[in-house]
């Protein structure tokens, strides 16, 4: 029969030596019921781990596609300040940007907006960057293309009203007598929209301003798109910055900045704070509440759902382990009664059970943390579509409960095997 | 005397497990200790092995009174003076046999694996020092358990029932160990049934129901030795007799002493 040198090694035999051989063979010969302790421990590691990963990536998701459903600050010239007509500058735009990112991570937008006419009644046409004012406005449904140069998206009440198709064209023409005072009257009435984008709510029905003057000329444009929101932007003619800074024959500044910030709550609040607190720089920000409420509210109730799953899951990975650890000790009995014969003291027995039941809370850990981080992954990408990167911080935390369960969860049965009494042992018959 | 119990007595309840017992135990004597189930011998050897505390009476071992040590002080006596060897073997299932013989080092005070498997060697086991105990045969897990026993070279060994799970040629390999031991001048105490192993001993004694009821000697010139050490006899108090009587008798080890084994099979008694 073959011998089992050096499973473990045996080398110079020291007392800690010997230590170590009595803990590791505990748990690697009698695999069986080490088995059982390590299940218990990766059931709960991985249900532990799969769910926090979830509910923290779950709210960080929510957060992303509600900044996506538009802005949840905004910052539009003050009315009285004499940058008002011109808009807020390049300049500006980039310093209120950098106050923004100074505080959390941001997307950004900006509008002009002026009044055109098209077949000679007025109409709203807005400025944008396509790809960042797409980026902020995720809900909006756009038939057709977003603005490219020569390329427009109207509203589609301006495309009802007009009798609009994508494909068609189009020709708009700029007055600099309608814009005496529309630029700053569509960015007075941004600025008092909270629940939107804040685009201009025009005086009249679809989009049109009043006028009897029939005018003729002016650009030509192809409908590239139709923007569908349910709200002002279903009135406004979009077309890129630079198509409008050429039909108004010369650029000027935004007269609404959006911002999708990470922020919400007071810490949004704060950064608007600190925008009106510069009364120097001739600007007005506030925040989109109805969104950020939505959003805080719906990311409370996860992280409340979160906590509340997870101490259920504690508790029941307390109770598996620990009816594991006792059972284990209960096999042992024999084993503590002959270790205590032997001379062994009473904190001696407890010391090689509680050296021991970490291991099971490190193995059990490990593998409870991959397999959770597998079945998150699973199922953050059945049920959001996204993929799930790994989180190390939660894993550490994961194994690190595993293993401190994994001792809490032993104290109990080591104190009722340190009580065995060694007489038993020759008792037996 | 390396060993004295002085009107020992262990009661449970309404029952004496231990019913009034005084004995001497020599240095270097080979003890063994007989009776029926049930007559109190692994009580008594739990008491003598400091597993056990007497409800009165008083026990010395090496001068030293044990009764008022506390299960700490009792635990040091167990693992300096004493080496347990037991019927069913109690080793480690999941040590090697050299590391169950280390097992009893590391309680007591360094580990050395030299000397371990030097203890192997003495019982005839250094080609199976690394087998688990699984592996090996009941003759050879009691050969570890003695090798054990031995490894912190304590004064008193106490056996209960050593070859109970033994066949005869493993039987003979024990008695043999057991036979070197005492030559070796170490004290051994063992408790059995079995006719063959007590008659192995210098000295028998008889339990039943707790009292001592019967003495023999088995080598006389032990008898004589341990009488010119000044050693005593047992107070031997015959089945029925009187605390008066069993005086009166002394140390005169008259009780009748009945083989245990071929008494409970024929119901007779034999000398």
């Amino acid at each position: 029969m073959k011998g089992r040198r050096g499973r473990f090694g045996m080398g110079t035999m020291t007392n800690g030596r010997m230590f170590t051989i009595m803990i590791l063979s505990a748990v690697f010969r009698r695999r069986s019921r080490a088995v059982m302790a390590v299940i218990a421990s990766t059931v709960g590691a991985a249900t532990l781990f799969c769910l926090a990963a979830v509910c923290i990536a779950v709210p960080q998701q929510m957060s992303e596609d509600m900044r996506s459903y538009g802005a949840n600050l905004i910052v539009t010239p003050v009315e009285s300040a004499s940058s008002s007509a011109n808009g807020v500058d390049a300049a500006m735009v980039t310093h209120t940007t950098e106050m923004v990112e100074a505080k959390t991570p941001a997307k950004v937008a900006t509008y002009r907006y002026e009044t055109v006419r098209i077949n000679s009644a007025s109409y709203i046409m807005a400025g944008i960057d396509s790809a960042k004012v797409k980026a902020i406005n995720h809900h909006w449904s756009v038939q057709g293309s977003w603005p490219a140069p020569g390329k427009v998206m109207v509203g589609s009440d301006v495309a009802s009203a007009l009798g609009l198709k994508i494909g068609g064209d189009i020709t708009i023409a700029y007055r600099a007598a309608d814009n005496g005072g529309g630029a700053s009257g569509a960015s007075a009435s941004a600025s008092s929209s909270a629940s939107s984008t804040a685009a201009p709510s025009a005086s009249s029905k679809d989009g049109r301003v009043s006028t009897d003057i029939l005018e003729e000329g002016g650009t030509s444009f192809t409908v590239g798109g139709i923007v569908d929101t349910g709200g002002s932007e279903d009135e406004i003619v979009y077309a890129t910055a630079a198509d409008l800074d050429k039909l108004a024959g010369g650029a000027r500044g935004a007269d609404l900045i959006e911002y999708s910030a990470e922020a919400s709550g007071s810490a949004l609040q704060s950064i608007a704070d600190s925008i009106n607190a510069m009364t120097s720089m001739g600007v007005k920000a506030q925040t989109v509440t109805k969104i950020n409420t939505a959003n805080s509210r719906i990311i409370t109730m996860l992280q409340t759902l979160f906590w509340l799953v997870s101490v259920v899951v504690l508790v029941l990975t307390f109770v598996g382990v620990g009816t594991t650890m006792t059972s284990i000790v209960s096999q042992r009995r024999n084993e503590i009664g002959l270790r205590k014969a032997l001379g062994a003291p009473s904190a001696g027995v407890g010391t090689e059970f509680y050296a021991e039941s970490p291991m099971y809370g490190l193995f059990g850990g490990v593998l409870g943390t991959v397999l959770g981080y597998g079945l998150a992954r699973v199922l953050c990408a059945m049920v959001f579509e996204r993929a799930l990167p790994m989180n190390w911080p939660l894993a550490a935390v994961s194994v690190l409960c595993s293993i401190f369960i994994a001792v809490i969860a032993t104290i109990r049965p080591v104190r009722k095997a340190s009580r065995i009494d060694p007489a038993v042992v020759l008792r037996e018959e | 005397m390396l060993l004295e119990l002085d009107h020992v007595s262990k009661i449970y309840g309404d029952l004496h497990a231990v019913d009034d017992l005084s004995l001497s135990v020599a240095q270097g004597e080979w003890l063994a200790i007989v009776g029926s189930s049930g007559s109190g011998k692994t009580t008594l050897m739990n008491i003598i092995g400091c597993l056990d505390t007497p409800s009165s009476g008083s026990v010395t071992l090496e001068d030293r009174a044990l009764n008022d040590l506390n299960a700490g002080q009792l635990a040091d006596v167990r693992k300096n003076v004493i080496g347990l060897v037991f019927q069913k073997f109690y080793l480690v299932p999941h040590l090697t046999a050299v590391e169950n013989v280390m097992v009893a080092q590391y309680y007591h005070s360094v580990v050395d694996e030299g000397q371990a498997m030097e203890a192997l060697r003495k019982v005839g086991l250094e080609e199976r020092a690394h087998h688990l105990p699984g592996q090996l045969s009941g003759g050879e897990q009691q050969r570890v358990c003695i090798a054990r026993a031995l490894i912190n070279c304590p004064k008193l060994i106490l056996a209960d029932e050593p070859t109970g799970n033994l066949d005869g040629a493993n039987e003979k390999i024990v008695l043999d160990l057991f036979r070197q031991l005492h030559e070796q001048g170490t004290t051994i105490i063992v408790v059995t049934h079995d006719a063959l192993v007590a008659s192995c001993a210098q000295r028998e004694i008889m339990l039943n129901h707790g009292v001592l009821v019967a003495e023999r000697w088995n080598d006389e010139e032990a008898r004589k030795a341990s009488e010119a050490r000044g050693g005593t006899t047992a107070v031997v108090r015959p089945e029925g007799a009187s605390d008066d009587a069993a005086a009166d008798q002394g140390n005169e080890g008259g009780g009748v002493f009945v083989d245990p084994t071929k008494a409970a099979k024929t119901g007779g008694t034999t000398r």
